[in-house]
């Protein structure tokens, strides 16, 4: 996987190459527009990642002079921009995606990880996760631990599922509120931290071994080993 | 007033409005007075000249009719002599003699037949032959050693003599002379005061506008808090002192806000950052590396929430600057508020209080729901944050001509002391941990919507705010559905 990144924070560059690189993707960064179309002639990327206050040209301007060079991978937008423009709103309909910086590097790694899903095949899906002793059946909506049953409200299902969907991952509470809830609030309470512990004292619960580690400063991860 | 002694008067407005004026009456009149002048003085004339015209048409018939005997110049004589005693004039002099009309009869030959008038009536006569006479035409004639004209009309006799009447102008130029002397005296008298009417009103007016221009400079060098007089009076000076004083409003408005926002930003900024310097100060020179990672994490959820502080001020700021965008869809708000409460119920329990809801059924608004999610969720983060334990909210979704969404709670309601600042960035309660944004926030929202919001404390307790929005063009409201509430 090769990923161009085009940012001209320099301190940002670096921390989200070095990042990735430990994550296992390669990356080639770029600080203008210019640089960057000269590096998207030669190389064919997975996914680039657009800052759009780039020095020399509007970071929309240069996906669209990309995509008009036949540049077809999917884009991730960083904007330092609160309220979301129209037009970063059309490439999203497109199948890009946005983060608004400051951002937590989990939540970049996660929509990534999306965009290049929404590239690849469909895998074909599952009606049943499972991640270690926890048992999912996403059809008759059951959930079991270790061969027993839990009972888990709706709420929790779906936190449950996106858990174990990004099992090993850490996931951000706003990325749980955004995928879960569909909500892309700033909750000044601590909604999610309640849900999940709810949802850990089922799971958990019993002295059974903790599934659900959470990551502080970060947020949540089910573990998987 | 200060600006208005160490400036001359000439220099005023009120000086050079008046003068101009003035000035423009006093040619208007003059010009009216000269077109007056001129009808009075060919009114005297035409009347002269018709006496004149009757009378020696008189004298000629008489003449003609007259044998031309020894007592012919004496019968035209006291003939003549009768027409100089009723002249037309009445007022003028009672000088001596008679020296008004004169009477002459002048022979084929150029010869005196007969004067009767003062003198020898040489002069007149020498007059007569050196001026061009055009028959029957009135003509202004001047004689020497007399300083007034004759208005002299002539008739042509049988004898081929003409014969001559001339009546002195001095009576008609002594009126006209008189009128002109009255006229500019009165025209003097109320051009004068007509000035001084001018500049005193103008004046009166200028100073209003001075006294505006004097409350205006002390405002820009020291204080927002003074406002300019207006006066009782509704015209243009006190329409202006009245805008003036709505832009000083709008101002002080904008200057308390930015006062209090950068005094405010400093706080909530600098705090945080010095908050993250001295944890990440400390990481290094943590003894272990559990420690070092505490004071990381710590300062991750430290700039987490500067980051969302920074969000909402921003917002706040856009919203209140009208610039917040809007990408408007349909939006169930009884499903938005259902999945909110969803959402937000197990925090609500935890800290022991109840949430209630009544809806009755899907309310369809057309709005950004991003927004509107946000809004929603500010007003219940209001609630889990202020409310003591043990209190119930209940939230009601109300369609009339518009959607009202309130959400009412029987705690101790709003502090009367921020109750009229709800709606403003920064407005919190004292012992409030929040930036008082919220509500801020919520305002703005629905104003960007075409809504508005309001709060208020409950007769019986409590807070109670309303958000009340538009409704999108087709609603669907199922029957009574209060059923719906949830109960924790």
């Amino acid at each position: 996987m090769r990923f161009l990144l085009v940012e001209d924070e320099l301190d940002i560059q670096q921390f989200l190459k070095r990042s990735l690189t430990e994550s296992g993707y390669q990356v080639d960064a770029a600080g203008d527009a210019r640089t960057a179309m000269k590096l998207a002639a030669d190389v064919v990327y997975d996914t680039l990642i657009v800052d759009l206050g780039l020095p020399d040209q509007d970071g929309i301007d240069l996906i669209l002079s990309l995509r008009q060079v036949g540049v077809k991978a999917p884009v991730l937008i960083l904007s330092a921009r609160r309220s979301v423009d129209e037009r970063v709103k059309g490439l999203e309909q497109g199948g890009d995606d946005y983060l608004t910086k400051p951002f937590a590097f989990a939540e970049l790694l996660a929509r990534l990880r999306n965009l290049l899903k929404r590239d690849s095949p469909p895998e074909h899906i599952s009606t049943r996760l499972r991640v270690l002793d926890l048992e999912m059946d996403l059809i008759q909506r059951q959930v079991t631990r270790a061969g027993q049953e839990l009972h888990l409200t709706t709420q929790e299902f779906a936190l449950l599922e996106f858990l174990c969907r990004n099992a090993g991952k850490v996931v951000t509470r706003s990325m749980i509120l955004e995928r879960v809830w569909g909500m892309r609030i700033n909750p000044k309470t601590n909604l999610v931290d309640v849900h999940m512990s709810r949802l850990r004292g089922k799971v958990d619960g019993r002295g059974r071994k903790p599934l659900i580690g959470s990551q502080r400063g970060m947020g949540y991860v089910l573990r998987n080993v | 007033m200060s600006s208005e002694t160490s400036r001359p008067i000439a220099w005023s407005a009120a000086w050079r409005i008046s003068l101009w004026g003035t000035l423009a009456f006093a040619i208007g009149t003059l010009i009216v007075f000269i077109f007056l002048h001129r009808f009075v003085s060919n009114d005297i004339q035409q009347r002269n000249d018709a006496w004149l015209w009757g009378e020696v048409s008189l004298l000629g018939d008489v003449a003609e009719r007259t044998p031309k005997d020894a007592l012919y110049s004496q019968v035209i004589a006291e003939m003549a002599e009768l027409v100089r005693k009723e002249v037309p004039n009445k007022r003028r002099s009672l000088s001596t003699g008679n020296d008004h009309v004169f009477f002459l009869e002048k022979g084929e030959n150029g010869s005196l037949k007969l004067w009767v008038g003062e003198g020898t009536g040489e002069s007149t006569l020498n007059a007569i032959l050196h001026s061009r006479i055009l028959p029957d035409q009135p003509i202004d004639l001047f004689v020497d050693g007399i300083s007034t004209p004759f208005r002299v009309v002539s008739l042509r006799v049988e004898d081929g003599s003409r014969i001559y009447l001339g009546l002195s102008e001095e009576d008609q130029l002594r009126v006209l002379n008189r009128f002109r002397v009255y006229f500019v005296l009165l025209w003097l008298v109320i051009v004068l005061f007509g000035f001084a009417l001018m500049f005193s009103i103008s004046r009166g007016l200028l100073k209003n506008v001075q006294s505006i221009t004097d409350a205006a400079s002390r405002i820009g060098r020291s204080d927002l808090t003074t406002r300019v007089p207006t006066a009782r009076r509704a015209d243009e000076v006190a329409h202006l002192a009245v805008t003036l004083n709505s832009m000083l409003d709008r101002i002080e408005n904008a200057m308390h806000q930015l006062h209090t926002m950068t005094d405010s930003l400093a706080h909530d900024i600098r705090s945080p950052i010095t908050a993250v310097r001295g944890k990440l100060e400390a990481s290094l020179s943590a003894p272990s590396a559990e420690e070092q990672a505490d004071s990381i994490v710590s300062s991750i959820e430290v700039l987490d929430r500067l980051s969302q502080f920074l969000t909402d001020s921003l917002d706040v700021a856009e919203a209140n600057a009208d610039a917040l965008r809007l990408s408007r869809s349909e939006v169930d708000l009884a499903e938005a508020v259902g999945a909110m409460i969803d959402l937000y119920l197990p925090t609500f329990s935890e800290r022991d209080l109840t949430l209630r809801f009544h809806c009755d059924g899907p309310v369809s608004i057309n709005a950004d729901p991003g927004l509107i999610h946000r809004a929603i969720s500010n007003l219940f983060d209001n609630e889990v944050t202020h409310l003591p334990n043990g209190h119930t909210v209940t939230v009601a979704l109300r369609v009339t001509d518009v959607v009202m969404l309130t959400v009412e709670d029987d705690g101790p309601g709003f502090a009367p002391e921020i109750i009229q600042h709800l709606f403003e960035r920064r407005a919190k309660g004292r012992d409030s941990s929040g930036r008082g944004l919220g509500l801020a926030f919520v305002d703005a929202v629905a104003r960007a919507h075409g809504g508005v919001v309001s709060a208020s404390n409950r007769a019986t307790g409590g807070a109670l705010i309303t958000v009340c929005l538009p409704l999108a063009v087709n609603v669907s409201v199922f029957a009574e559905r209060t059923g719906g509430a949830i109960q924790e």
